[in-house]
């Protein structure tokens, strides 16, 4: 620092009384906290609605991409990309034993219904098991 | 309740209790203000100021690397926000004008003539500061005010050290010649 530089440093010193500080308005803390609290429950919200939309999101994508298949993959069997699904689908032999209702409920259903039954009952339980996992709460 | 310092309310925060942030709060809001208030020149946009350092310092806490104090930190955050709030919201230049000449004005609730002095000066550089532009306000609120050293100065704005001490120099040189210029309006006032 030359002397010019001294001069008004010293000088500035002399208008800054270091006593003078400004404090924090009352309350100040409480303020800030109340802030930080609704943050961090908006932070929560955001998590916990990220993991709520989570299947949905995950069904949605399944959905979206089989009905975009089914528009992509052409019908003939030319195309080298969908030929080889294709082929795998139609050598797919489906064997399905043959549940006889007659003798429980004397009527007579095609067999297959048994099997959507079965269906939903797995798929219900999927949903529970997933519905338990993403919706616990911390 | 003893303070246990920075670092160790910071890992309390980082395992989950946000509570603690309370503390840090506390223990630096006086600096921060004052530091936000020397910026903008006017209570309530410092509260809302040293909040909003508060609140993106909580935010940002992960990325501490505790390389630097935490002070040193929350300063560069208060030092950024600042400057942003500040180019958004240009005020208007004040005028000499602007200060008031009857120094009665000073005397207000202060005791003693000495206490009147002390508040006409303090209230003389708050005016200068203001004049001044946002970048040397705050070189000469962290040297004189906070108390820094140049190179603590260079952590907090991240300028280099020959910069600063230009930057300082300017802004001492600018204060003074406004100092001045008020106080001689001042004498011609009173004669």
């Amino acid at each position: 620092m030359n002397n010019r530089e001294k001069i008004n440093d010293d000088l500035l010193r002399q208008y800054i009384s270091p006593e003078k500080i400004e404090k924090a308005p009352e309350g100040f803390t409480s303020k800030v906290m109340t802030r930080v609290q609704l943050e961090t429950r908006a932070l929560i919200l955001a998590e916990k609605s990220w993991k709520k939309n989570l299947v949905p999101a995950i069904s949605a994508a399944i959905t979206i991409l089989l009905i975009a298949s089914a528009f992509l993959i052409p019908g003939s069997q030319s195309d080298a990309f969908a030929n080889p699904v294709l082929s795998l689908f139609k050598n797919l032999n489906f064997s399905m034993p043959e549940i006889k209702l007659t003798s429980i409920f004397r009527v007579t259903l095609p067999s297959v219904v048994m099997y959507v039954f079965i269906g939903i009952i797995i798929l219900t339980l999927f949903d529970r098991a997933l519905n338990r996992i993403f919706h616990r709460e911390k | 309740m003893d303070y246990k310092g920075d670092i160790y309310y910071i890992e309390q925060i980082l395992a989950g209790n946000s509570n603690s942030f309370s503390y840090i709060v506390d223990r630096h809001k006086d600096k921060a203000y004052n530091l936000a208030f020397r910026i903008c020149g006017n209570h309530e946009e410092a509260e809302e100021l040293a909040q909003d350092s508060f609140l993106k310092a909580y935010r940002s806490l992960k990325s501490f690397k505790m390389k630097s104090s935490f002070a040193t930190w929350l300063y560069r955050i208060i030092y950024n926000t600042a400057i942003s709030h500040i180019r958004i919201k240009k005020k208007g230049v004040l005028s000499l004008e602007d200060f008031p000449a009857d120094a009665t004005d000073f005397i207000g609730s202060s005791t003693s003539d000495e206490e009147a002095e002390k508040e006409y000066r303090s209230s003389l550089v708050n005016f200068a500061l203001q004049k001044i532009n946002e970048e040397e306000r705050v070189l000469i609120s962290l040297y004189y005010y906070e108390d820094m050293n140049i190179e603590e100065i260079s952590d907090v704005t991240g300028m280099n050290k020959s910069n600063i001490k230009v930057k300082l120099f300017r802004a001492r040189q600018k204060m003074f010649e406004i100092i001045e210029k008020v106080e001689k309006k001042n004498l011609i006032y009173h004669e």
